[in-house]
């Protein structure tokens, strides 16, 4: 049995986390409700109004944000696609060889995370001027793994540290080629990490700002950008930009939610350690 | 199945010296062990056999044929990894099929069923085939290990310390599996392993090795009677043999050796041998270190004629035997091991008498270290070729 | 007087929050124990059988379920740890490691404000027991397994308890340095005569330690002795197989009467041995149960032996002594010879057997059959 000084401590700390989930959550759930609210209303602090669909009708119908959702996932897809091409390989080398500064290059892939963005993006966007890649569905997967390479490197490269090398060597004395040893007994388990830290790189990707806001204009309009459309200089559709806002986020929180107990193991499992 | 051959082979990594200048050379069909105190490069011996580890200097042959530039999966070898090296992600059954289902050795299915099954019941687990290796305890785990080296037929098995992770007990009744499973494969096996009891049972020969070289190569029996120096003496035998540092005295009618035993000085003569008589006078020798095993050490706790007298150390059980030390330094320590039954009523720090059979006593250079002579070599080597004769 | 008591000592684990349920939910069940002032006693038994619970119970690390426990003449059940006057080692050396040897072994007793000249009295006065005089600058990371287990024994002693409680001391040691620090355990103990409690699961260590062994089995206590004891006499099948290294030969046997004399026979095999005198008031024609013999007595019989021939299954030289199998049924029955006769496989012998040293077990529950007098 529980004394009652357990149940009230016990109480208490749930009343906490209501509290600070409510505090986390307040922001998100404002947004939703203003997407539903028409412009007249937007400024009232009660929960109060007549929700309406007008916003929703004006985004998603009468404007281009279907093209925009694309561009996002053509170039967020296209950069995870091309990290794990790169980056699972690499990883690969900086777990099992040896070679001189290994540790210094694995610490410098993970700090081109570190630098802001903004540090970066001026000379990136001159370069870009002149080597025509700017506004370019390959320009901005180039620069995404700026974000997605160094994450999927670094967790991808813990789960093949804990791989003890002796797997290897077992199927090499079975028979096996590197590449049938690396497709069958590696990759496998190396899977929950490569999809965790893929969905999370993804997830980062997709609600990169800077470096579509400067790196790309009108061809390739990612959502994130494409938000900013809703702000005019003179006058606030706030309504709308509020369900662009609540779209766009949406694949976040839902990959969030699907691969979250996933999600937390895959990268607490072998990233610790790196 | 193959005779394998190491010549001259030189490993390091960075700047350590994991091999310095290895020959060796393992018979068709034959069980032989890599014997030797852990990081003395036995390991790596195995890993150049395999291919997984490059030699920089030397030649790896098997039947002749030089193998340095093949790589593992095609010098056709049957390997358990001391960590067991299961693949995690698959059932014991695809564990043990993996190396028939590659494409080099390429068997059809119901062919690998058959063999797997076969294993299976060698090792007596049938029924853990279903199950991961994370289900598996460390003996199951290493069974599998086994079967999935014995679904094949390679050139040789090579195993690296297979039974090092097991408790005394699994240990030892896996040893003797595994010399009755070595009767009925009839194939080349090297074998690794940090303990002597292993090495003894099932090694045909054994290669002593320390600090990445060959320190002696023999049956169990010339290297348990005959070691090479103090070093292999030392490493044979549990409890340790006990080696002394002694003054040879007399002369060639009648030799004996004088050791201090706390403040007195003890001088227990040697008994005739031609052969141990020419060798002290033709050497000249004066000063010896002479090992005598703890089985060859008797004891009293009274007084009697021919015995010396000190002290208990400590009285211990090792099983079904127990081991007496008996404190016989004064300012330096050192104490003399002896078997003895269990369940004696010893007091340590009690008097104890202390006689040698001294017609077992083996003599080593005080200043190398390395084998000079002992008795009965004869003997010896006659009781060496009665194991090879019962072998063959 | 006795150093420790523990009567009808229960420890029960709440299962309630447990979907599964767990049969025998007693980690430990109806312990009862007296160790004398000074003595050494080891619990014994394989991993899970309670005997960790038992020596966290004892050091009121764990709440009891039921029963007392008395250390000295003092019923401790609602005693803080701290209070219990015990000192404590683990397997884990958890050192401080911010402190020097000398901070570590002197923590406790300057954790109670003890002062400085009284402490440094004691630590310097048990240096030397534990032979670490020389290390009490050193910082923890540099000792070696066998230096930090003396380190942690001395802090365990330096309060002079009346207790001393060791869990697994030696598991993180390898076999040679294992070897030399049991002797030193062993020694130490008999300088400083404090009653011990000595937590193992290697029956070679408690064997070779303790002056008296308690064997546990499922929380339930097997057998209490002197090691001599549970060597020589043990109480049922489970001691007889888990004291010795290798184990006791234990087979399933039926007895057969041949013309007034009784014969152990054994399923799928034609081995017979002539069962003791002593049994004969307790066993007849076709009595079915275990027989148990050491393979140190079972033995290689002369020319003119009379017992049974049998073929040689494996052979082991291991230098010190030989080993040889022989197929009883499917059991592979052992013995140990210092013989310098050298077998093979398929070689002939006769199989005799030290008839004083056969222990008879009965089938269904293991418990030890003893002859009437």
């Amino acid at each position: 049995m529980k004394t009652g000084k357990q149940r009230a401590l016990y109480v208490l700390q749930n009343f906490l986390l209501i509290i600070y989930a409510v505090f986390a959550l307040f922001p998100l759930i404002w947004m939703v409700l203003i997407s539903f609210k028409s412009d007249t209303e937007v400024f009232t602090t009660t929960f109060i109004f007549h929700p309406t669909l007008a916003n929703y009708q004006e985004v998603l119908l009468r404007s281009d944000y279907a093209r925009y959702i694309l561009d996002s996932v053509i170039v967020s897809g296209g950069a995870v696609l091309v990290s794990i091409i790169v980056g699972v390989p690499a990883a690969y080398a900086l777990a099992r060889y040896s070679f001189p500064r290994k540790e210094e290059l694995a610490f410098q892939i993970l700090s081109y995370k570190f630098a802001p963005e903004i540090l970066v993006v001026l000379p990136l966007f001159m370069i870009y001027q002149k080597m025509g890649l700017y506004d370019s569905y390959v320009g901005l997967i180039w620069v995404y793994q700026l974000i997605s390479l160094p994450l999927l490197i670094w967790v991808v490269r813990g789960y093949f540290e804990d791989i003890s090398v002796e797997i290897e060597y077992a199927a090499q004395v079975d028979g096996y080629s590197w590449y049938q040893i690396f497709f069958k007994m590696l990759v496998p388990l190396i899977k929950p990490g490569l999809v965790s830290s893929a969905l999370l790189a993804f997830i980062f990707a997709w609600n990169s700002f800077t470096f579509p806001l400067i790196l790309s204009s009108n061809k390739v309009y990612p959502v994130t950008v494409a938000i900013m459309k809703y702000l005019g200089t003179d006058s606030a559709h706030y309504g709308q930009l509020a369900v662009a806002s609540t779209v766009s986020a949406l694949p976040a929180m839902i990959f969030a939610l699907c691969i979250q107990k996933h999600l937390v193991r895959g990268l607490s499992f072998g990233a610790v350690k790196g | 199945m193959a005779r394998i051959q190491l010549e001259n082979v030189k490993k390091s990594f960075g700047k350590v010296q994991a091999l310095d200048g290895v020959t060796l050379e393992v018979k068709d069909k034959e069980f032989y062990v890599l014997f030797g105190p852990a990081g003395a490069g036995k390991t790596t011996i195995l890993n150049c056999i395999a291919g997984i580890v490059m030699p920089e200097e030397g030649m790896v042959k098997f039947d002749d044929e030089v193998m340095n530039l093949v790589d593992p999966a095609h010098r056709n070898v049957a390997m358990v990894f001391e960590n067991y090296a299961l693949y995690p992600q698959m059932t014991v059954y695809d564990n043990m099929a993996s190396a028939l289902r590659s494409k080099l050795y390429k068997t059809d299915e119901d062919k690998i069923k058959e063999k797997v099954l076969w294993a299976a019941k060698i090792m007596k687990m049938e029924n853990l085939l279903e199950r991961l290796p994370s289900q598996l305890s460390n003996g199951q785990k290493q069974r599998v290990a086994m079967g999935r080296a014995l679904v094949r037929t390679p050139n040789v098995f090579l195993m690296d310390e297979p039974l090092a992770h097991l408790d005394a007990k699994l240990r030892n009744s896996m040893r003797t599996e595994l010399k009755e499973m070595q009767a009925n494969l009839g194939s080349t096996c090297i074998y690794v392993t940090h303990d002597f009891m292993e090495a003894m049972a099932l090694g045909d020969r054994i290669a002593i090795i320390n600090e990445g070289k060959i320190v002696q190569i023999g049956t169990s029996d010339e290297i348990y009677y005959m070691p090479c120096n103090e070093f292999t003496a030392q490493l044979m035998g549990d409890p340790q043999i006990n080696i002394i540092n002694a003054e040879i005295l007399g002369d060639k009618d009648g030799y004996s050796v004088s050791f201090p035993v706390k403040r007195e000085t003890v001088t227990l003569p040697l008994p005739k041998d031609d052969r141990v008589y020419d060798v002290i006078r033709v050497d000249g020798l004066k000063q010896v270190d002479f090992g005598i095993r703890p089985q060859n050490v008797k004891y009293s706790f009274e007084p009697k004629e021919g015995y010396f007298k000190t002290t208990v150390y400590s009285y211990e059980s090792i099983g079904n035997k127990s081991v007496i030390s008996a404190e016989c330094g004064d300012f330096l320590h050192y104490q003399l091991r002896m078997i003895a039954p269990n369940g004696l009523n010893v007091e340590i720090d009690s008097d104890i008498y202390l006689r040698f059979e001294m017609d077992h006593v083996i003599l080593f250079d005080p200043e190398t270290k390395e084998y000079i002579v002992r008795y009965d070599e004869a003997g010896i080597q006659a009781l060496s070729d009665q194991t090879a004769a019962a072998n063959a | 007087m006795a150093g420790l008591t523990l009567k009808h000592l229960y420890k029960r684990y709440d299962n309630s929050g447990k979907k599964k349920k767990i049969k025998n939910d007693f980690a430990v069940q109806d312990l009862n124990l007296v160790c004398e002032q000074g003595e050494f006693v080891a619990l014994l038994g394989p991993s899970g059988c309670g005997k960790t619970t038992t020596l966290r119970m004892i050091a009121g690390l764990e709440e009891i379920t039921d029963g007392e426990i008395y250390i000295g003449e003092r019923l401790v059940n609602n005693l803080h740890p701290k209070d219990r006057n015990i000192g404590l080692a683990f397997e884990d050396y958890a050192m401080y490691p911010p402190l020097n040897v000398y901070g570590n072994v002197a923590f406790n007793l300057r954790a109670k404000g003890v002062d400085k000249e009284e402490i440094d009295r004691k630590v310097r006065g048990i240096a030397p027991l534990m032979q670490i005089d020389d290390l009490l600058d050193k910082m923890p990371v540099k000792l070696s397994g066998g230096q930090k287990q003396r380190v942690n024994i001395a802090r365990a002693i330096i309060r002079e308890p009346e207790l001393l409680l060791m869990d697994e001391p030696l598991s993180h040691l390898d076999g040679k340095a294992r070897q030399a620090m049991r002797t030193e355990i062993k020694r130490l103990i008999n300088k400083i005569k404090c009653t011990t409690v000595y937590v193992t699961h290697d029956q070679l260590e408690a064997m070779s330690l303790a002056d008296k062994i308690a064997i546990i089995n499922f929380g339930v206590l097997q057998q209490f002795g002197t090691p001599t004891e549970v060597y020589d006499n043990p109480a049922n099948e489970f001691v007889a197989s888990f004291i010795g290294e290798p184990p006791m030969n234990i087979l399933e046997t039926t007895i057969i009467n041949k013309d007034g004399t009784f014969f152990f026979t054994f399923k799928d095999s034609n081995l017979q041995i002539a069962v003791p005198k002593r049994y004969y008031s307790v066993v007849s024609d076709g009595f079915r149960c275990k027989v148990g013999v050491r393979p140190m007595d079972v033995l290689v019989g002369g020319e003119d032996s009379q017992g049974s021939p049998e073929e040689i299954a494996t052979f082991e030289n291991l230098g010190d002594e030989r080993r040889i199998g022989i197929h009883v049924g499917d059991i592979l029955l052992m013995l140990i010879t210092e013989d310098e006769r050298r077998y093979k496989r398929g070689d002939i012998i006769k199989l005799e057997v030290r008839g004083e040293k056969t222990h008879l077990f009965d089938i269904e529950t293991g418990e030890r059959i003893r002859e009437q007098n």
